[in-house]
């Protein structure tokens, strides 16, 4: 499988009469990328707004965020199962507008979602402070019940994702970047005394707004199954969660995976990338030990040698961590592991909720719970008030002169357990 | 809040909860697997007759286990 992305680099974002990119900057027709959502009856109201690194400029509350892209050549399109059909993606041509990104944002769909400030503290611990945002804030019709509103934000940022991309598709790239690989029997023929790994891409399918998708399906529903790596680059993860925004995979996150573009340049040089398996953390015990055993059992026939695991959200799922790690162990499957912890405000209590013997390399993403202080902003887009119905905000963070104190849990992507974040540690 | 009642007060405990591996790790002695994490203490996809017997079912199984004498953490499973 061969897979082309075309990125065109985006530096700035501007209102302008075409969508179109030009030296650098993405001008943005806002006519006409609304008509693309206006056309949803379930938006009551619909408004794009732009923001850019280093402005004071809050977003709140935010619950998706989208990297343009599209297909240049197929066959398929970008997230299927959504913007595109069920052919499988992953092959061709993908154009990625670099630098941009669509935030959706909207008076509260659950209590978990987060923010993102594009200056001040805040701006440290999230990618998307750094990158050219326009920001769709909608407004639902009256007694949209919360699940019909959250599919509608859903596919709107998807579907605008796409029309960004779409309308810069004749732009010359900037950089080219090719990833070419084989399925796992091929590759691990062709570098026969390299270690083989797996990576268990563990995503939050727990329903009631908290759920993740899968060539559009619904993925509390499946078991756990087994994805080439281009086609996460194409979109085929999807966020539909309304989780605590720090460590939650946004759909950006799902397109951009940090262990998979690290697991690709070490291919063929001191491992084996044998491919994604994106798997699930169920609400009964009987399903999280079900989905154990089956990634475990294809770890196993997949010749894997060593698993990178990674976890989304925290609390309960860290019983699938558990479980996870220690099944492939007791085949012989060595792991680690990649989560952030809730080790409290002063972080003294215990990082995980659970734990096991088998589980002995593990890499922090941070403290959840770590206190910040953030400076007002002079803008917000979005509904400042919803701090208080955020994880990691309270009614009282918000004070009158706009700054607040809240937990790192509601800035988006703060503790992103895939490892996409600035935090860091190091021996001293 | 289980282990402190138990030592504190000496009022044994039940705790229904659906993943018991985490009720394991903290300690918990008495514990009877809940159904699922949005709805530990019933099955609303049953329906609400079915739904009670299995609220029902659950209860009297708690109230067996706070009446049974254990010298370790035990799971009631049925």
């Amino acid at each position: 499988m061969r897979l082309e992305l075309h990125k065109v680099f985006v530096k700035n974002v501007s209102w302008g009469d075409e969508t179109r990119i030009e030296k650098g900057t993405l001008y943005v027709n806002r006519e006409e990328m609304l008509s693309v959502v206006l056309s949803d009856d379930r938006f009551a109201k619909a408004d794009l707004e732009l923001a850019r690194p280093g402005e004071s400029v809050r977003i709140i509350p935010v619950k998706d965020v989208i990297e343009p892209r599209c297909k240049l050549k197929g066959p398929g399109e970008v997230f299927p199962g959504f913007v595109g059909g069920m052919e499988t993606v992953g092959e061709g041509k993908t154009l990625v507008l670099d630098g941009a990104a669509v935030v959706t944002c909207g008076p509260i769909v659950a209590f978990q979602e987060g923010l993102i400030d594009m200056t001040g503290p805040a701006s440290f611990y999230s990618p998307f402070s750094g990158t050219n945002n326009v920001v769709l804030v909608v407004e639902p019709v009256e007694g949209l019940d919360q699940h019909s509103y959250e599919l509608a934000l859903r596919v709107a940022g998807l579907k605008l994702g796409w029309y960004l991309a779409d309308r810069c598709r004749n732009a010359p790239a900037d950089e080219v970047r090719v990833f070419e690989m084989g399925g796992p029997v091929d590759e691990s023929a062709r570098y026969p005394g390299l270690p083989k790994i797996a990576y268990f891409c563990m995503s939050i399918t727990q329903g009631l707004l908290h759920d993740t998708f899968l060539y559009g399906a619904d993925m509390k529903h499946i078991v756990p199954t087994l994805i080439h790596p281009n086609e996460k680059m194409d979109g085929a993860m999807v966020s539909g969660n309304c989780v605590s925004a720090c460590d939650k995979n946004t759909t950006w996150h799902h397109l951009n995976d940090p262990i998979v573009e690290e697991l690709y340049s070490r291919h063929g040089k001191d491992l084996v990338f044998l491919g994604v398996i994106p798997t699930i953390e169920d609400t009964r015990l009987a399903g999280k030990e079900r989905t154990s055993w089956f990634n475990a059992k294809l770890a196993k026939m997949l010749g894997a040698d060593g698993v990178v695991i990674s976890e989304e959200g925290y609390g309960n799922p860290d019983t699938d961590l558990c479980m996870n790690a220690a099944r492939c162990e007791k085949l012989g499957i060595r792991t680690v592991i990649i989560s952030d912890e809730a080790a409290g405000t002063d972080g003294k209590s215990q990082g995980l909720a659970d734990a096991t013997p088998e589980m002995t390399a593990f890499v922090s993403a941070g403290n959840v719970n770590e206190m910040i202080e953030l400076t007002p902003m002079k803008k917000v887009i979005g509904f400042a008030e919803s701090i208080a119905n955020l994880s990691g905000g309270a009614e009282e963070s918000l004070r009158e002169d706009g700054s607040m104190f809240i937990e790192l849990q509601a800035v988006i992507g703060s503790t992103n357990e895939l490892g996409f974040s600035s935090i860091g540690a190091r021996w001293i | 809040m289980v282990r402190e009642i138990e030592n504190a007060a000496g009022i044994p405990v039940v705790q229904i909860a659906t993943i018991v591996p985490i009720m394991l790790t903290v300690g918990a002695n008495r514990i009877v697997p809940g159904v699922a994490i949005p709805h530990p203490v019933g099955d609303p996809s049953l329906g609400p007759e079915g739904d009670r017997k299995v609220r029902r079912a659950l209860l009297e199984r708690a109230l067996r286990a706070i009446q049974t004498p254990i010298k370790e953490q035990t799971v009631f499973k049925s």
